[in-house]
């Protein structure tokens, strides 16, 4: 048992897709971008104007003075035809990309009560998608690509031999001499043509009418040339119009991560980080990898991640072209312990992370890691671990004396000295007689690295007012107040 | 007969809060510090409010507390975010072990760590949020408007969240419950394990706003 699934004046639901506001408008679509190029394609309500495909541009706008004329768009096509091909594979893997806007299926695979269902949750992912199909089943590709062509927007119609005979000859894409010549005989339906011996029509009509006649009977089947599953996640779209404000930006990554979500669940597969690619008009680009907490097939999560980062973004120029590519992997599974620390809500933390990090800078949020050093102030800042580690049974050596609280920058100081321990300090913010002091405590590092070497004399000093200082002396900077004990 | 009308908006809020208890999430157990003055006076951080610490002398102990809070936090698996407007945090001076549930904001000035809290305190995966304000410019203090705190109050109100705010003055209009750091430390204190530190930090309870968010609110 074979289905298709069809898409209607394609070309036109490819461009409208992407523009949803020349839905309800008289659209003619060119076959080419080239001067003088004849209407290919028409919308309901261009031809409801009276204006019919092969009309020339000035025929046309005569008959529909509001008529929207656009060029055909590959790309657009393009990337219709792959949410298509999306819609198929959730099906079966037996696809082939018969013509634009057809897939044919092999549904031999499936039980017969499956075969409805499965198509109506393709006519569903489809209209999900923004584009309107119709689907045919028949026990041959022919009669279920009649059954579509024949199905209205968003039905299942089920093809066969005697469902066929009253169809009009027009369904079998007769030649024009031939339809004429038919017309002579008085043939009207398919059924009619049938009606008539093979050998004879053949004799009459030669090879073409013999082609004719079996597109009439519908019953030639043939080997699909099935169609491969995307290896590569991505869609790209060239801008016909620059783009200079968010929201046409997320309808049409909306689109992408709709389609290609729907492409990672097919293959079993999710989303571990985004790469985004924004093309300017200026000739440069913006890139972004957006890496995703957890491996994720939802749309919805997806798009969320993509709009929190282009929130951010602030171009130099128009955007005018835009790519974006799913690195994919496999859905990781982990049972959350009783005692352990995971999140609650992943996406959210990283959503949260994202406009944090927008806001302050990416080098100033995270977790603080200590680096392997004993080089002053030496931390790196890592992404929060999405589980916690359990807690390590107590100190061993608890530890003592009071945490600092780090001036950043440091402040200086002017320090009197009696005898070689401070007796007075000075700064900006403070300044005080010494009440008790601790120190010199020296240390130095990294004077095996030239340029990188650093020594340093420190006191704890408590003042007279209150207060207890870090202090520190440096032979390039002098004395200055690191941080108070706090 | 019907009841007298409500004359004021706590007033309203208090009717519906009795009227229909079930609409309005009560409060979670509060979130015990380590601290004891702290626990014993209030049984820890109120949770979900704000709970002002006024550092009012220079070596008060407030890096001590986040300490405690640190310690209390990684117990509980809950995640701790610190909004810095200072820039102050020093992880030279913690247990890697007391860093691994913390997330730490780098804020520029206290407009930044306000705007950083506001995202923060939405998120459902932390448990604690402080925001260091302590050696934030007096001025920048000063043109916080006070719906800034209400609104922090707000988005937390459905929540779990327990907000510790440090300030150097009694700032925070929406607080709950307000300590004040008080007494500095001295030399010796240098020298002494830090858990005894922690254990004899007595702030002094300020004020303390019985009774649930809603009445709190007005």
């Amino acid at each position: 048992m074979f289905a298709v699934l069809h898409l209607a004046h394609f070309p036109l639901q490819a461009l409208i897709r992407a523009e949803p506001a020349l839905a309800d408008r008289p659209v003619a679509l060119l076959a080419e971008a080239a001067r003088g190029a004849p209407v290919a394609e028409v919308s309901s309500a261009a031809r409801a104007a009276g204006v019919e495909p092969g009309f020339s541009v000035p025929r046309a706008q005569a008959r529909c003075p509001g008529l929207v004329v656009r060029p055909r768009r590959p790309d657009l096509e393009q990337e219709a035809g792959a949410a298509l091909l999306a819609a198929a594979f959730g099906a079966t893997p037996g696809v082939e990309a018969t013509l634009p806007g057809v897939a044919t299926l092999d549904l031999s695979a499936l039980a017969a009560p499956r075969r409805g269902p499965a198509l109506r949750l393709a006519l569903a992912e489809l209209q999900s998608l923004g584009l309107a199909a119709s689907a045919g089943l028949g026990p041959t590709p022919l009669l279920a690509l009649y059954a579509a062509r024949q199905a209205g927007p968003g039905t299942v119609l089920t093809g066969s031999r005697e469902w066929i005979a009253p169809l009009p000859l027009a369904v079998a894409e007769p030649a024009p001499d031939q339809a004429a010549i038919l017309a002579d005989w008085g043939l009207r339906t398919l059924g009619q043509l049938t009606a008539l011996s093979k050998a004879e029509v053949t004799h009459r009509l030669g090879r073409d009418g013999l082609a004719l006649w079996e597109r009439a009977a519908g019953e030639a089947t043939r080997p699909l040339r099935l169609a491969s599953p995307p290896r590569e996640f991505a869609a790209a779209l060239d801008c016909e119009h620059e783009l200079e404000t968010l929201e046409p930006l997320l309808f049409l990554f909306r689109r992408f991560v709709d389609r290609l979500a729907l492409d990672l669940r097919n293959a079993h597969l999710a989303a571990l980080a985004l790469e985004l690619t924004l093309r300017l008009a200026d000739e440069t680009a913006h890139t972004a990898s957006i890496r995703l907490p957890e491996a994720v097939t939802d749309p919805d999560l997806l798009f969320r991640a993509l709009q929190t980062h282009l929130e951010t973004v602030r171009t130099p120029a128009a955007i005018a072209g835009v790519r974006l590519k799913v690195a994919p992997g496999r859905v990781t599974v982990r049972q959350q312990g009783l005692f352990d620390g995971g999140l609650r809500d992943p996406h959210g933390f990283a959503d949260t992370l994202a406009r944090v990090a927008a806001l302050v800078g990416p080098d100033r949020a995270g977790r603080p890691v200590r680096t392997d050093t004993h080089r002053p102030d030496a931390f790196k800042l890592e992404p929060p671990p999405p589980v916690l580690a359990p807690l390590a049974a107590g100190f061993r050596h608890p530890p003592r004396g009071l945490p600092l609280r780090r001036h950043r920058p440091a402040w200086p100081a002017k320090i009197e000295l009696a005898g070689r321990t401070p007796a007075f300090v000075w700064t900006d913010r403070v300044r005080g007689a010494v009440q008790a002091c601790d120190g010199p405590w020296h240390a130095s590092g990294d004077w095996w690295e030239p340029g990188r070497h650093w020594r340093r004399e420190e006191w704890d000093v408590e003042l007279a007012d209150g207060g207890l200082y870090r202090l520190v002396r440096t032979p390039a900077d002098g004395w200055f107040i690191e941080g108070e004990y706090d | 007969m019907p009841a007298a009308s409500p004359r004021s908006l706590p007033a309203l809020r208090q009717l519906l809060h009795e009227r229909f208890p079930r609409a309005t999430p009560g409060a979670a157990e509060p979130l015990a510090t380590g601290v004891p003055a702290i626990d014993e006076a209030t049984g820890g951080l109120p949770r979900p409010a704000l709970t002002e610490f006024t550092c009012a002398a220079p070596s008060c102990g407030s890096s001590l507390l986040l300490g405690a809070l640190l310690a209390a936090t990684r117990a509980a698996a809950l995640r701790l975010a610190l909004v810095d407007a200072d820039d102050a945090f020093d992880p030279d001076s913690w247990e890697p072990d007391l860093l691994e549930h913390l997330f730490w904001v780098r804020a520029r000035g206290a407009p930044e760590a306000l705007a950083a809290a506001d995202l923060l305190v939405r998120d459902a995966n932390l448990g604690v949020v402080v925001l260091d304000l302590r050696h934030a410019a007096p001025a920048a203090l000063r043109r916080i408007p006070s719906t800034s705190w209400y609104r922090l109050q707000r988005a937390i109100e459905s929540s779990t969240l327990a907000i510790a705010v440090l300030t150097p003055v009694a700032l925070v209009p929406s607080a709950r419950v307000r300590f004040e750091l008080g007494s500095s430390s001295s030399l010796p204190a240098l020298s002494r394990e830090r858990p005894s530190l922690a254990a004899a930090l007595a702030p002094a309870l300020r004020r303390q706003r019985t009774g649930t968010a809603f009445a709190v609110a007005g």
